[in-house]
């Protein structure tokens, strides 16, 4: 009896911790708590200027570009506040170990994030190395922390920046990828011809695509980014036609017949489109490739503008002037159960945002001669038939489509004066102009 | 003498105060039923725990009084709006109380002055009188809830605390070593929580409490209401806003687990 209780008081330092222990590694789970009520903060994020890493001469430069379009990215972004450059401190870091903590988490900045890193080109090459830091959280600060090379060009670097940018937001927005690397399409009048022409999602580069010397219009970029559906008139009429990325040309689509406008994605790969080979302007679906078509709507219409549900691909808005002047209707993917969603005035334009809930659209709610306003853009909650008024006395606003990332809108305005591309965050706030030269319409966002 | 023998020897073998060695087996076996009873505590713990997978008198992963770091302090609810009343430049936070104005006392009445005075009916109260109207809040004053950011950590979390008597880890470390996963959660389910959704006859409500996981690769399941606000709407709210988020991003690269519990509340007022 001696002997057990001796070893029962022997191992007993070491048994109970260690039960204790087994109970804890066993049923440990990591448990949040927080809620929501008072609205939410952005996220107060500082963006420190890169640090050269090398002495390379072209540094300066690249550095430049980079910082400004870091910068940009992340101010479009929507989600950050950004605390302005003067009010960091003197000392910026370039490196995790030189980051001082109380000189960021504290008054005047008093961020909660820090970007910051370096850049160092030799030889050619550049290489970028860039973290992301919780500076509140002084235990482990590091959020994101990542290293990047390529040729010492101001293009590359300006794609890194853009990378960089995403990864930010990716991590701090939710896990919705940014939209630094997307592309806007759109039409150019600026080469004589209405032709279609890419840009990237902050107006740089901006490229001719077609050179068909005819009209090209309603530009539409497949989901996967590799092929472009557009409407262009040629010999036979009005035709859907198709411009491939992997070939960099165009490629053939069958010829419909009638009047063909507007051609539309799904997010499997279908084409919508409106087409008059029966008569009447009605809505059409076909194949990737042109083939199996089948009709969705009938009767007199006109309809016209298919827009895809991006997200579920079930559903699909149009305008319709089917009661007089035109309005926005839904209907499912097969043409069953059409719904009409606006109630007056003069709708047009329909785009479905990436979560399937709103649709962003351009109409003049009282129209007729001597009526006040023009067109604006509306957001609609398509299940509550709730709407939102998007643009305020600014001219005519068309052709609204949503950014990937749900958080942004591109679209067209007159309201310098011309015709030109502009982009808002999807509350009508943060306005900003991309194209200049000559005139410019009918933006569509590429899926990613 | 033989049975006075006898009974001195039986005294003698029930001596109290003979020999130590009379002590041994009793302390063992109080030693021993100790360690039995600590054994039973443990053992019964972890089992209650691994059949309910939840803390100890609460819905939550059940905590200890632990002491988690200062940064996670777990903020009670305020249950009750209260007239938050901040420090600014202001033109002071005192007000003096209007004078209270004595009455005279009536004096006593003469028959004969008092028989031509009509008495007044009292005024009736209808349907459509108008409430008095609220005191406007003093300028320096700051409701509730519409006062900027708090500067501090954002979240109100961690080794969650609801008390209970409980010796598994806390809720964890997640919250202090992630908060900014955790403020990006925050942020995507208030932006996808419709309050147009909640019946509109509705101006205030209890807190509803929601219980979720997101997974490795941040899609959130297992949505349940863990406490209702007793408004229907509210609930269905409040549950729809998570049905809507497909991720909310992948966990933290560095954390090691494979999915995280959420406890969320949504406090609704008009």
């Amino acid at each position: 009896m001696s002997s057990l209780v001796g070893l029962i008081r022997r191992h007993l330092l070491i048994a109970v911790p260690l039960l204790f222990l087994l109970a804890t590694v066993g049923f440990a789970q990591d448990w949040i708590r927080t809620g929501t009520g008072l609205g939410v903060e952005r996220v107060r994020l500082a963006a420190a200027d890169f640090k050269a890493s090398t002495t390379d001469s072209m540094n300066t430069e690249l550095l430049k570009t980079f910082n400004e379009v870091l910068w940009n990215d992340l101010d479009n972004a929507g989600i950050f506040d950004l605390v302005s450059k003067s009010f960091y401190p003197l000392q910026e870091p370039g490196q995790p170990s030189e980051v001082n903590f109380p000189a960021w988490n504290s008054p005047p900045p008093n961020t909660s994030m820090l970007a910051f890193g370096n850049l160092g080109a030799a030889a050619g090459k550049v290489t970028v190395q860039g973290w992301l830091y919780d500076v509140k959280n002084q235990a482990s600060p590091q959020v994101l922390g990542k290293q990047y090379s390529d040729n010492a060009t101001s293009d590359a670097v300006r794609v890194i920046a853009h990378r960089f940018a995403d990864e930010i937001i990716f991590r701090l927005g939710g896990g919705i990828a940014g939209i630094a690397e997307t592309k806007i399409y759109f039409v150019s009048e600026r080469s004589g011809h209405k032709e279609i022409w890419v840009m990237d999602y902050d107006g740089a580069n901006q490229q001719q695509i077609t050179h068909l010397g005819s009209i090209s219009l309603s530009p539409r970029i497949s989901p996967d980014g590799s092929r472009l559906a557009f409407s262009s008139i040629n010999k036979g009429g009005w035709e859907i036609m198709m411009y491939s990325f992997d070939l960099n040309r165009m490629v053939s689509f069958p010829r419909l017949g009638g009047m063909n406008f507007s051609p539309s994605w799904s997010p499997d790969g279908k084409i919508a489109f409106s087409s008059s080979r029966n008569g009447y302007p009605n809505i059409f679906v076909v194949d990737a490739s042109g083939g199996n078509s089948r009709r969705l709507t009938n009767g007199q219409g006109p309809d016209i503008s298919p827009a895809w549900n991006r997200k579920t691909g079930s559903q699909i808005a149009f305008v319709s002037g089917r009661s007089g002047l035109p309005q926005i209707y839904t209907m499912e993917a097969d043409g069953a159960d059409v719904q009409r969603l606006t109630d007056q005035g003069y709708a047009v334009d329909p785009n479905w945002s990436p979560n399937g809930q709103f649709l962003a659209f351009s109409w003049r709610r009282k129209y007729g001669p001597g009526e006040p306003g023009a067109n604006d853009l509306y957001l609609m909650d398509v299940a509550s038939k709730q709407f939102v008024q998007l643009t305020h006395d600014a001219g005519r606003n068309e052709y609204p489509c949503w950014s990937p990332d749900g958080r942004h809108i591109v679209f067209q305005s007159h309201r310098s004066g011309s015709d030109q591309i502009w982009t808002m965050l999807a509350d009508g706030t943060n306005v900003k102009q991309l194209t200049f030269k000559g005139a410019n319409t009918q933006p569509n966002w590429s899926w990613k | 003498m033989a049975a006075g023998t006898d009974i001195h020897m039986r005294y003698n073998d029930f001596d109290i105060y003979s020999e130590h060695a009379q002590l041994r087996r009793p302390l063992a076996w109080s030693f021993g039923l100790h360690v039995a009873f600590a054994a039973f505590v443990v053992f019964y713990a972890m089992f209650i725990h691994s059949v309910r997978s939840e803390g100890w008198g609460s819905g939550g992963g059940g905590d200890a009084m632990g002491a988690t770091l200062v940064r996670s302090v777990p903020l009670p609810a305020n249950p009750t709006e209260t007239t938050n009343v901040l420090a600014t430049e202001s033109k002071g936070l005192s007000k003096s109380q209007p004078a209270v104005q004595e009455k005279e006392p009536e004096a006593i009445p003469i028959p004969d002055k008092n028989t031509k005075t009509k008495i007044k009916p009292p005024p009736v109260k209808t349907a459509t009188q108008r409430k008095p109207e609220p005191e406007p809040p003093e300028s320096n004053q700051i409701p509730y809830g519409e006062g900027g950011p708090v500067s501090g950590p954002y979240t109100m979390t961690a080794g969650g605390a609801k008390g209970g008597f409980g010796f598994t880890g806390s809720g964890g470390d997640f919250g202090t070593r992630f908060s900014w996963y955790v403020q990006a959660v925050q942020r995507k389910v208030t932006e996808n929580w419709l309050k147009y959704e909640v019946d509109p006859r509705i101006s205030e409500a209890k807190r509803v409490y929601l219980t979720f996981d997101i997974a490795r690769d941040g899609h959130p399941s297992n949505v349940q209401i863990e406490q209702s606000s007793s408004v229907p709407s509210l609930d269905q709210s409040a549950v729809r806003a998570l049905q809507r988020i497909d991720t909310f991003g992948p966990l933290p690269p560095d954390y090691s687990g494979s999915k995280v519990s959420v406890e969320f509340w949504f406090d609704y007022k008009r």
